[in-house]
């Protein structure tokens, strides 16, 4: 047998990219810390199974993966029933505000900071379209290889993104006029 | 959509060929393709989130602990060499082996936790601290949200082998959040949400029948205070991040 490179070797220097998946995926960077945590680990656990092909890729779609999963799980966490609201509408508003007060201080500081003009703009975008772009022109895939993490046609990458980028461009492009010109 | 694999270059190089030369002569075409440049270069230099410096490190330490649970299962699976498999892990090896093979070891005994009740006390402290914290780790730690306690208490008829005493402590400073149904010590068990000041109170109950009434006795996990009490054959226990003495003005209270 082929001596291999230990999992964390060969994994760990992708790291930055799957959270940066993650993050555009979720939303949130506490969520996505954990779904690079847990994709890790299944990773690892299934590392046997890569072949010889790009561990990065690989990687990306198990994340992705998991990303999907949570979306889900947030989604009938979020079918909270409120009793109060059914029965009389309006009383309770104060308790929803209350949930989302869960998020920490430090977490909102961070999210006000960190996400940009063109990271807003790819958020408003529709999932499909969000990972296309963030795998294309951030991490640089081919469209053979994006096609291989999200399970679909060469064809329909090249139109998603065709899509994706007509969308960015309306929205980017007079911000990116007005930074332009301020710079001058 | 053209312009776009050009970019990328996943255009052939005939496909190239002729879009090079309808380039030359489109001045419309030349302006996209400058524009889809800026606008993948904005996203290059300003979309790229960065993750925080404590990942990695919680990473490998999830992969410690995942070796430590299964050395065995994946050595076998990988059809890696022991050599292998040593060599993957880190310096603290021996160690994590000799708690695997414990752990093993505990296992196969089955029913050994029945041997030392104060292991199953240990043990119930540990899930319900887990629970509690993925409560807060979820978006809500509810799935009946309520401030009246006659909307949550039926909510558990039928989801939960006993419906938690639930009460409105509004003018004992402790809001009532909701209701949820969780998973601890084998069983489905309600759990009931307070807040005060914020923080957040998980009291579970699940049916003890036979047990004696005993008064809540305090213990801490994780940096969670929790308070464990039976009464009426039924066990309880709170927990929260709020200091002990006021969670035990809640247990009293319920």
């Amino acid at each position: 047998m082929i001596p291999r490179a230990s999992f964390e070797q060969v994994a760990l220097p992708h790291m930055a990219a799957a959270f940066n998946l993650a993050r555009h995926i979720l939303g949130q960077r506490a969520d996505a810390e954990d779904a690079v945590q847990d994709a890790y680990v299944r990773a690892y656990r299934a590392y046997h199974q890569l072949e010889s092909q790009d561990i990065k890729p690989w990687l990306l779609t198990i994340v992705r993966n998991v990303c999907y999963r949570r979306l889900q799980q947030r989604r009938r966490a979020n079918n909270v029933i409120s009793l109060d609201e059914a029965i009389n509408p309006g009383v309770a508003a104060g308790e929803f505000e209350l949930h989302s007060g869960l998020r920490s201080p430090e977490e909102a500081a961070i999210g006000a900071s960190e996400q940009t003009l063109v990271s807003a703009a790819i958020a408003d975008l529709p999932p499909a379209f969000r990972e296309v772009i963030v795998l294309r022109e951030i991490e640089e895939l081919s469209y053979r290889e994006i096609a291989d993490i999200i399970g679909a046609p060469v064809g329909t990458v090249m139109s998603r993104l065709a899509r994706a980028r007509s969308q960015l461009k309306e929205r980017l492009t007079r911000l990116l006029d007005r930074d332009e010109s301020d710079a001058m | 959509m053209l312009i776009g694999a050009y970019r990328d270059e996943e255009l052939t190089a005939q496909e190239r060929r002729t879009l090079e030369a309808h380039l030359a002569t489109c001045p419309a075409c030349r302006e996209r393709l400058a524009d889809e440049d800026r606008v993948g270069r904005a996203i290059r230099e300003q979309a790229r989130y960065a993750s925080s410096v404590g990942l990695e490190g919680r990473v490998i330490g999830a992969l410690e602990r995942e070796k430590a649970e299964m050395p065995l299962e994946a050595s076998a699976l990988s059809g890696a060499s022991a050599g292998q498999v040593r060599s993957a892990l880190r310096p603290s090896w021996a160690g994590l082996a000799a708690t695997a093979v414990l752990a093993a070891a505990l296992s196969s005994a089955g029913t050994w936790w029945a041997v030392s009740s104060s292991g199953h006390v240990k043990a119930l402290e540990r899930e319900i601290a887990s629970a509690h914290i993925r409560s807060l780790l979820q978006e809500s730690p509810i799935q009946v949200a309520s401030s009246d306690q006659h909307t949550v208490r039926p909510w558990f008829a039928g989801r939960a082998d006993v419906a938690p005493m639930v009460r409105d402590l509004d003018v004992s400073g402790f809001a009532l959040l909701g209701g949820r149904l969780d998973f601890v010590d084998d069983r489905r068990v309600g759990v009931v949400v307070y807040t005060r000041r914020k923080h957040v109170i998980n009291v579970f109950a699940w049916a003890s029948p036979g047990a004696l009434d005993s008064a809540p006795s305090r213990s801490m996990r994780n940096g969670y205070n929790l308070l464990g009490w039976t009464r009426g054959g039924v066990a309880y226990w709170a927990i929260s991040d709020l200091n002990a003495d006021e969670l035990g003005e809640l247990a009293g209270l319920l």
